[in-house]
């Protein structure tokens, strides 16, 4: 039974679809760890403007690189009604480096000013089609996704950034013009899924 | 003087095997080198990086793929920094790999979708290529078991 469902955990892993640009945000009312000790869901993160959701985590050498990128997104659009959250999909680790306690410690050190939650079962990055760190997802005022992929061309250094994706997506949302790029891809690490 | 010859065969050898070929490379320049292998050999590309430990974990089983098989070639490319190539440069030798080895030198992106479109940019991520006529035959993202990697390139043998 446990080969069965192993099994289909693969096969979910290998045949999970990226969330098609226009779909609606899943598993808005997911229940998630937040590492403030409450449980949350996509719905409470959401801004007036939009919602940017981060797949994360603490130990991806990828998101240390491009972790300030995460501070300069949420110093400049949290304030102009963006609404961010970091989750943290690796639940094969919740026992180790990626437990909440690893978690609050890593938040606190890089200094996050917005919630960074697990997402127990990865229930989250299977419904987004999530597979690496970091993982970006924007969406509209009205919950349809906008833009999906990098933060920028540059994981190494954020002065040498030749198109910051994500930023230029998110100033054309919040100024009602059509995104020009709705998608782009760069180096991850896998998400560790159960 | 015999024993000083031998030494000196001795040592040229173990010089010889121990040059680490590491090149600087965009995804075109791989498909370029990959295509070079058309009917002669079975291709299997494999991108790594030393920050990735489930391909750390896979490397040396692939290396192991790469010396059994005269049929198969293997090419590593390295997914990391430029500036880190002494690093990788170290992980290859002490890995056996002294062939030819590959270092990204192009932004995620092109080189992302230069491989294959459908490559999200999670690590590891493995290309096989058919032996006969040079498409691919199997790819996949994240580490896979031995035997994954053994039927990919039994159907690139036939293909």
């Amino acid at each position: 039974m446990k080969m069965i469902i192993n099994i289909a955990a693969i096969l979910s892993i290998a045949f999970a679809a990226e969330l098609e640009i226009g779909s609606t945000m899943p598993k808005m009312e997911q229940k998630l760890q937040d590492i403030s000790g409450r449980t949350m869901t996509l719905a409470d993160a959401k801004g007036d403007q939009g919602t940017l959701v981060v797949f994360s985590c603490n130990t991806c050498p990828w998101v240390i690189n491009w972790e300030d990128r995460y501070l300069t997104l949420a110093d400049t659009y949290i304030s102009k009604g963006i609404g961010m959250i970091a989750v943290n999909s690796n639940s094969s680790r919740f026992n180790g480096s990626e437990s909440l306690d690893e978690m609050v410690s890593h938040a606190d050190k890089i200094g996050y000013q917005f919630p960074y939650a697990q997402d127990p079962g990865s229930e989250l990055a299977y419904a987004f089609g999530a597979t690496k760190t970091p993982h970006i997802y924007l969406f509209d005022k009205e919950d349809k996704l906008v833009y999906r992929g990098a933060i920028d061309d540059n994981g190494r250094d954020a002065s040498k950034v030749d198109e910051p994706f994500l930023a230029n997506a998110i100033d054309e949302l919040l100024s009602g013009d059509s995104i020009s790029k709705t998608t782009s891809k760069a180096m991850g690490c896998s998400i560790k899924f159960p | 003087m015999k024993n000083l010859f031998i030494l000196f065969c001795c040592t040229f050898l173990i010089s010889s095997c121990d040059r680490v070929d590491l090149t600087q490379a965009t995804s075109q320049d791989i498909n370029t080198i990959v295509k070079s292998f058309k009917g002669k050999k079975v291709v299997l590309v494999n991108v790594w990086a030393l920050w990735c430990l489930p391909c750390v974990e896979e490397f040396p089983m692939i290396v192991e793929l790469g010396q059994d098989s005269k049929d198969l070639e293997v090419l590593f490319v390295s997914a990391d920094f430029i500036d880190q190539s002494d690093q990788v440069h170290d992980f290859l030798g002490k890995q056996g790999v002294y062939d030819l080895s590959l270092i990204k030198n192009e932004k995620d992106e092109p080189f992302i979708n230069g491989l294959h479109p459908d490559w999200s940019g999670t690590l590891p991520f493995t290309v096989v290529y058919s032996k006969l006529s040079g498409e691919i035959v199997d790819f996949w993202e994240g580490k896979e078991p031995e035997t994954r990697f053994r039927s990919a390139i039994e159907k690139a043998l036939r293909s």
